[in-house]
């Protein structure tokens, strides 16, 4: 006869050592005497550090204060955030006019929207999002910044902007509350559902003439005064350099990656020794290339203003690192690829632009975020040859006569702004690859 | 009709395709390659053309002569010999780049140790040491490299005592002075008989050197174990000690002094040198160290527990199992760390290190002009590096992939 137990024994718990707070610090903190010294030490040199900069940075620090000599006064070992307080404005838009910031935020506010449906899954149309903001937004924001009297070609640039933002939002309202494109959303209001695709086609492009001719005459009349780039300054200069600087190395970055490995060889050539070259010397040379020889290289008569130049250097250094990053993405594709789309007849171009791009390039969006972040650190060195931006204006504040003198706490100050924002965007591209690669394996 | 023969099929059937000249795939290619090359020539012409029109209009001066024209400016640290007014602009730019290139052999020593130490810090068992190492790391690759410079210069190496006031790094002894002018450090100056010295101790390491051959020799036969390290470390240091003491100890310091308002004597670097180093030391072992850490995380885990299960130490499964394994692939990242560390030297500028970038395509090149001239010999300089390191890395590439696993 068996003795059978009805119930299942219930699981005995982990012991004490695998769960309790106890089990973890022998685990990992006291697990020998060895272990236990190099964390008493650490713990040390953790305090140390800590109350040093504690004590520099917050209990003996000033934050209000006219000038330094108050700083001396309440505290001589203690920071005087005083003075980068006093001067956080320049620090973040430089020199531009106090009363034109708007325009500023304004357009960082327009960048912010228009990207915003990058992120919410419901919303269609996300490659048409992603090269509106980089055909249009470009136009829009320049505009904005510098003001002015617009020509011709930038009225009409602008005027593609408003229109392409405004259809982006109206797209991405229907695509949250309705859960279907604006196109669908035109169509179905209009109770044409049943006619066939032409008509369909022709109403929406008799919509989008009109919003454009709209737009454009309502522009017209819209200026905004003009502010000289030698105004421009601070984290506002570095992020429209670095900017501008990824968004053009990107495509610059495709066609020398394709060259280098194009079959064709004196194109392969060209392709490799410009890389070559480009990686092989510091951006400063490329800078100062860019401000002593860009001049010479010019028509007579043909003045580049320093930024242009400095961006144009910015671009073309950093679209040889892109080129790269590229095609490290591109020999990621496996050669099935490249054999699918030749035997379903596709040419160059086409196996290129349809099969391997999409693939190889949403691959390579973290290493594309990382190259932000380097560009974004790099962009420091224009300060160098004598833009004020971000790290041009923390200089200037030991210039500055109440502050004479004052330079480590602007360049902590510095530090810490790069630090969070490079840091959260390299904690973000992490994720965005841990995301991708797992939307890949399956 | 009569029956034919059947043919026999030929060995290839080429279908007689009419030659059309626009689909054939050479005669694009050809047209492709001519098109580009035109445009970049025709590019190249243009840029070419103007600066030459525009030298011409500004009569700007041209041409490699001012290298051998007489340069009027000093420079405070310097590895040649060099007179203002006398020495010439070549020699500036030696000076440039024997600068340079001792700042980034350093710094390369000094942030690849750290860099190696960081990155096992950061797989430690223990939870803190781990975290303090990827505080570290984190901290200091994502706040920029010349904000780091700058910092250390002017808030670190700018901030020291007073000439008078000198630190003494040498405990009482003054032999080596820290103070805001820069580091003092004493040189040894050889006697005449100092090469007996140095002969000793040539010899003392190729016997070691020998030595533990022999006794690697020993341990693969017999499995046989000999303490090599006490040994040799004895006789390298030993006898050219008993040797310097026999000659008469040939050997006199070159003290730094304080004289009036300064040191004079011995070796001094100057604050900007101090700054560079410790700054590009530290940024560039924090890359270092990640890719130490990836290169040993890509070692397959069974090899440390075996290693561990026949008895080895961890310290000793880290040094003899577990990084040989991994240097394969760390040394590519390393090296191309390296080579970023001669780049990001450059920033000397911003602190006023004379490295070839302030010295020569700054300096030089706002008292003399000829930007074209110079920018180039800079940049020709920096791609030199870069292929000679590249060149060095391609073999060392070929090396490691001849051993298969």
């Amino acid at each position: 006869m068996a003795i059978i137990k009805a119930e299942k024994t219930p699981d005995r718990s982990a012991p004490v050592s695998e769960t309790s707070v106890m089990g973890w610090l022998h685990k990992n903190l006291f697990s020998s005497a060895f272990n236990t010294l190099l964390t008493l030490f650490t713990l040390y040199i953790i305090y140390l550090t800590a109350s040093g900069v504690y004590g520099w940075g917050l209990r003996d620090a000033t934050f209000a204060a006219e000038n330094r000599r108050e700083c001396y006064d309440y505290s001589l070992t203690g920071a005087c955030w005083a003075g980068v307080i006093d001067w956080l404005d320049n620090i973040f838009y430089g020199r531009y006019p106090r009363e034109e910031i708007w325009r500023i935020n304004f357009g960082g506010l327009l960048l912010a929207l228009w990207m915003a449906p990058l992120w919410m899954g419901r919303v269609k149309g996300k490659v048409l999002v992603g090269v509106t903001v980089v055909v249009f937004y470009p136009f829009l924001a320049g505009y904005l910044f510098s003001g002015g009297d617009k020509g011709f070609f930038m009225q009409v640039m602008v005027t593609g902007a408003i229109v392409a933002f405004a259809i982006n939002m109206a797209n991405m309202i229907t695509g949250l509350t309705k859960n279907m494109g604006l196109n669908a959303f035109i169509i179905q209001m209009l109770e044409q559902g049943k006619a066939p695709d032409k008509t369909q086609r022709n109403i929406l492009l008799l919509l989008l003439a009109i919003a454009f001719a709209a737009a454009f005459v309502w522009q017209v009349n819209w200026t905004v005064e003009g502010v000289s780039w030698t105004k421009w300054g601070g984290l506002f200069l570095t992020l429209v350099i670095s900017g501008i600087g990824i968004a053009s190395a990107l495509p610059g970055g495709i066609i020398l990656a394709l060259g280098r490995r194009s079959k064709l060889p004196i194109v392969r050539v060209l392709s490799t020794g410009f890389i070559e070259v480009f990686r092989s010397v510091p951006l400063i040379t490329v800078l100062f290339m860019a401000t002593t020889m860009f001049p010479l290289f010019m028509p007579e008569g043909f003045v580049l203003n320093k930024l242009v130049q400095v961006i144009i250097a910015v671009i073309l250094f950093n679209a040889c690192y892109m080129a790269e990053t590229v095609r490290a993405g591109l020999q990621a594709i496996p050669k099935g690829q490249f054999e699918g789309a030749h035997t379903i007849g596709l040419g160059y171009w086409g196996t290129m632009g349809l099969i391997i791009m999409p693939q190889a390039l949403k691959h390579m969006i973290p290493n594309i975020v990382g190259s932000f972040i380097g560009l974004l650190k790099d962009t420091t060195l224009v300060s160098i040859i004598g833009l004020f931006d971000i790290l041009g204006m923390l200089r200037s504040i030991s210039k500055d006569v109440p502050w004479l003198g004052l330079h480590k706490e602007p360049l902590v100050f510095g530090a810490i702004l790069f630090f969070i924002i490079c840091f959260s965007m390299s904690k973000y591209s992490r994720h965005l690859e841990v995301k991708l690669s797992a939307g890949h394996k399956h | 009709m009569t029956d034919k023969p059947i043919d026999k099929p030929k060995a290839r059937v080429r279908p007689k395709e009419e030659f059309n000249f626009f689909q054939d795939q050479r005669v694009r290619s050809a047209f492709y390659q001519l098109l580009t090359a035109g445009i970049v020539g025709w590019l190249a012409w243009y840029l070419i053309s103007n600066t030459a029109h525009n030298l011409e209009v500004r009569g700007m001066n041209t041409g490699f002569g001012f290298i051998n024209s007489s340069a009027g400016f000093d420079t405070d640290f310097k590895l040649i010999d060099y007179t203002p007014g006398v020495g010439t602009y070549g020699d500036i730019f030696l000076i440039g780049a024997l600068n340079t290139l001792l700042i980034s052999f350093l710094a390369i020593i000094v942030s690849t140790v750290l860099g190696f130490f960081i990155g096992v810090l950061r797989l430690s068992s223990n939870w803190l040491v781990a975290k303090v190492a990827l505080a570290y790391v984190e901290i200091f690759r994502n706040v920029p490299l010349l904000i780091q410079i700058v910092f250390w210069y002017i808030g670190v190496f700018s901030l020291l005592p007073k000439v008078k006031q000198s630190l003494d790094l040498s405990f009482g002894a003054e032999r080596v002075i820290l103070n805001n002018r820069g580091l003092y450090m004493s040189t040894p100056l050889p006697g005449d008989l100092f090469w007996m010295t140095l002969a000793t101790l040539a010899i003392a390491v190729v016997g070691a050197f020998l030595y533990r051959r022999r006794a690697h020799k020993l341990q693969d036969t017999s499995g046989k174990q000999t303490n090599t390290l006490l040994p040799s470390l004895a006789v390298i240091i030993v006898l050219p000690v008993i040797v310097f003491l026999a000659t008469g100890m040939p050997l006199e310091w070159d003290v730094p002094v304080l004289k009036g308002f300064n040191y004079v004597g011995g070796t001094s670097v100057p604050p900007a040198f101090l700054a560079l180093l410790v700054s590009l030391s530290i940024y560039h072992a924090a890359h270092i160290a990640e890719s130490v850490r990836a290169g040993i995380l890509s070692v397959n885990k069974g090899q440390s527990e075996a290693a561990l299960s026949i008895g080895l130490k961890p310290g000793r499964v880290m040094s003899m199992v577990v990084i040989p394994q991994a240097m394969p692939a760390i040394v590519p990242p390393l090296i191309s760390n390296w080579m970023n560390t001669v780049k990001n030297s450059s920033l000397a500028i911003a602190i006023g290190y004379s490295d070839v970038v302030s010295l020569f395509m700054q300096t030089a090149l706002n008292q003399a002009g000829y930007a074209v001239e110079m920018v180039g010999m800079t940049m020709a300089f920096y791609m030199f590096i870069s292929l000679t390191i590249s060149f060095f890395l391609n073999i060392y590439n070929k090396r490691v992939q001849l051993v298969e696993r």
